[in-house]
């Protein structure tokens, strides 16, 4: 076997890397404008039988809203549909296999009715424990931690100083009401007045957020503009925008190192949108709640890239584009040596919005989905999975990127054609045990 | 939760140069969603430097300001409250809380602002509220020399204001507040 280095490993070399991938021969209701034959793919999972996609997954690529040319991996629908009885038996079990559920969520999580999803992330996330018996007591304990945040944070400063004051008047007697005459004047203590240029007073700690505040409310209304899911007329309660501003604005308050980095809201949405379409009603009406502490961990692995402070350091955005670098030298230095010698397409002009936005901008909302069914699932853990599922991106049309220019290059990865999502999970997957080095 | 700063009579350049420096640091933009000033501005350069605290400005004609075109009395809503503005030298005699509160039944409003005698006044009767911030700059009055410099910030939040008053006494800002509610009735509850 040839070793690896400047030769392209043989697998690479196969011509199913280099045409757009083909619909697979099942019946596909999304275009079967491409029918060369199934391709050869070498280990293969279970072959898909010919059968046709179960219609809670239209319905859920019809919420979820597609862009343009768009060929859905119909192979892929039909065999999550079959894994579904799989998922149902390893979520069961009164202690869940994780090593299980890893394996069958990196496969795939279906979509649909079943109300799978929300339970599989909630678990890979860590949110809920493996222990069933621990699952309502967990979910209560958050959920009214969620509350009190809310509580805490979420109040302007004259309605937090009312609340104050209210605990104080209760002792007293009320006064009498009916009074004409001179107003009594009160002290104001601690500098509480909205002037105030205090460091703890909550008028000026108010007024310095409000930078934030705005720009959290800025992104948030324009997130996913084209889905009526997240659209402010929605529904006529709080819409789900207000859920997401409310998520945003705890999380930037909690974290004063990062607060809040534009594009978070994008890394929010999908979580947000699998959590509230939960068919469970009880778990549906908490998904703020329970999208806030998944967020949080989420980004958990996330946290240094986001830190202005880091970017040059070691641990920051920059190294990890240049881990990304490396990682596609190793693999495949002929591109390597392509892009960064040749047409000197550097990651930080493509990848940095495929990282700190876990690819949430690079394909369609519903394939969103699915590729982060296999970043959360991946037992390497979401920031090795990330790299290597870009790292895989670059591989699949390294064919395009050879024998382009800079321009164009940069055009094509910064609008990433669809593709089939299983070839770059797979893909993905053969570069598995490579990243940390 | 609406912050309203209201000012006056700071007979800028006739009897005082500027605004005293530590009210003119405590007052930066955006913070102030309204202004409205009950006049005596006098010129122009003061009406664009609060225009620039806050683009919502009010303002109603003082005697000696130079601009002719502000208006006498001016009423405005903010919230639940129905807010009135005069300067208050049509009002004789000058200060006087009854024909005051004539002018406030006159224009219907639950908070009365005026000005003219450079005293800050906080009155309430049963047709609500009066307010006087008196002067912003200290400027002598028709009756007396001895003026603090004063102002108020109303910060009206539902039903409910809390007007936070402003003095500069011997170089020090002092801030007091006052609370007071006003019921689904007219009438105003301290």
């Amino acid at each position: 076997m040839r070793k690896k280095g400047r030769a392209v490993p043989e697998w690479l070399n196969s011509p199913i890397w280099s045409a757009p991938p083909p619909a697979p021969a099942p019946p596909d209701p999304y275009g079967a404008d491409l029918a060369p034959p199934p391709p050869p793919k070498p280990p293969p999972p279970a072959a898909a039988p010919p059968v046709p996609p179960p219609p809670s997954y239209e319905q859920a690529v019809r919420e979820g809203g597609r862009r343009g040319d768009e060929e859905e991996e119909g192979a892929g629908a039909v065999l999550r549909a079959h894994l579904l009885a799989d998922f149902k038996a390893a979520l069961s079990k009164k202690e869940v296999n994780m090593g299980e559920l890893r394996r069958l969520a990196c496969l795939g999580v279906p979509d649909g009715g079943a109300g799978v999803r929300p339970f599989v992330w909630k678990l890979l996330l860590g949110y809920l424990p493996t222990d069933r018996v621990l699952w309502a007591y967990e979910l209560e304990k958050k959920r009214s931690q969620y509350s009190a945040y809310k509580e805490e944070f979420l109040l302007n400063p004259s309605e937090k100083l009312r609340r104050i004051e209210e605990t104080k008047m209760s002792r007293k007697k009320e006064l009498s009401i009916e009074r004409t005459g001179f107003l009594p004047r009160l002290k104001v203590t601690n500098e509480e007045h909205p002037l105030s240029s205090g460091k703890s007073s909550l008028w000026n700690q108010y007024f310095q957020e409000s930078e934030i505040l705005e720009q959290i409310d800025r992104d948030v209304k324009r997130t996913h503009p084209d889905m009526p899911f997240f659209s402010s007329k929605s529904n006529q309660f709080n819409s789900y925008q207000e859920s997401l501003r409310r998520i945003l604005i705890i999380f930037s308050k909690l974290n004063p190192s990062i607060r809040y980095v534009q594009g978070m809201n994008e890394v929010l949405a999908p979580l947000f949108f699998v959590f509230k379409n939960d068919p469970d009603p009880s778990s549906s009406a908490a998904a703020e709640a329970d999208t806030y502490f998944c967020f949080v961990e989420l980004l958990s692995g996330f946290r240094d890239n986001y830190c202005k402070h880091l970017d040059n350091s070691s641990v920051g955005i920059r190294s990890t584009l240049s881990k990304l670098s490396q990682l596609l030298k190793r693999h495949d230095e002929e591109l390597w040596r392509h892009m960064e010698v040749t047409t000197k397409v550097y990651p930080q002009y493509y990848a940095f919005r495929w990282i700190t936005l876990l690819l949430t901008m690079e394909f369609s909302f519903n394939v969103c989905i699915h590729i982060w069914d296999a970043i959360l699932g991946d037992p390497e853990g979401p920031p090795d999975t990330l790299m290597r599922i870009c790292c895989a991106m670059l591989i699949l049309v390294r064919k395009r990127l050879l024998a382009g220019d800079f321009t164009s290059n940069i055009q094509l990865l910064q609008h990433y054609p669809a593709t089939n999502i299983d070839h770059l999970l797979h893909i993905a997957n053969r570069l598995r045990g490579t990243v940390a080095s | 939760m609406v912050l309203v700063l209201a000012l006056g009579d700071l007979h800028i350049p006739h009897r005082a140069p500027d605004l005293p420096a530590k009210f003119k640091s405590m007052l930066v933009p955006g913070k102030i969603q309204h202004i409205i000033c009950t006049g005596n501005l006098c010129i122009k350069e003061v009406h664009d430097y609060l225009k620039s605290l806050c683009p919502d400005l009010h303002i109603t004609r003082g005697e000696y300001d130079e601009d002719a075109r502000y208006p006498e009395t001016k009423t405005l809503t903010i919230g639940q409250f129905k807010l009135g503005l005069c300067h208050g030298h049509q009002v004789v005699p000058w200060g006087d809380l009854d024909s005051l509160a004539m002018l406030q039944r006159q224009l219907d409003v639950d908070i009365l602002v005026t000005g003219h005698t450079h005293q800050f006044k906080a009155y309430k009767h049963e047709g609500g509220v009066v307010i006087n911030p008196g002067s912003a700059t200290g400027a002598y009055s028709s009756i007396t020399y001895d003026v603090n410099p004063s102002f108020v910030l109303m910060d009206i939040d539902g039903l409910r204001v809390v007007v936070y008053v402003y003095e500069l006494i011997d170089g020090e800002v002092k801030v007091d507040k006052i609370d007071f509610k006003k019921t689904a009735t007219t009438t105003m509850h301290a």
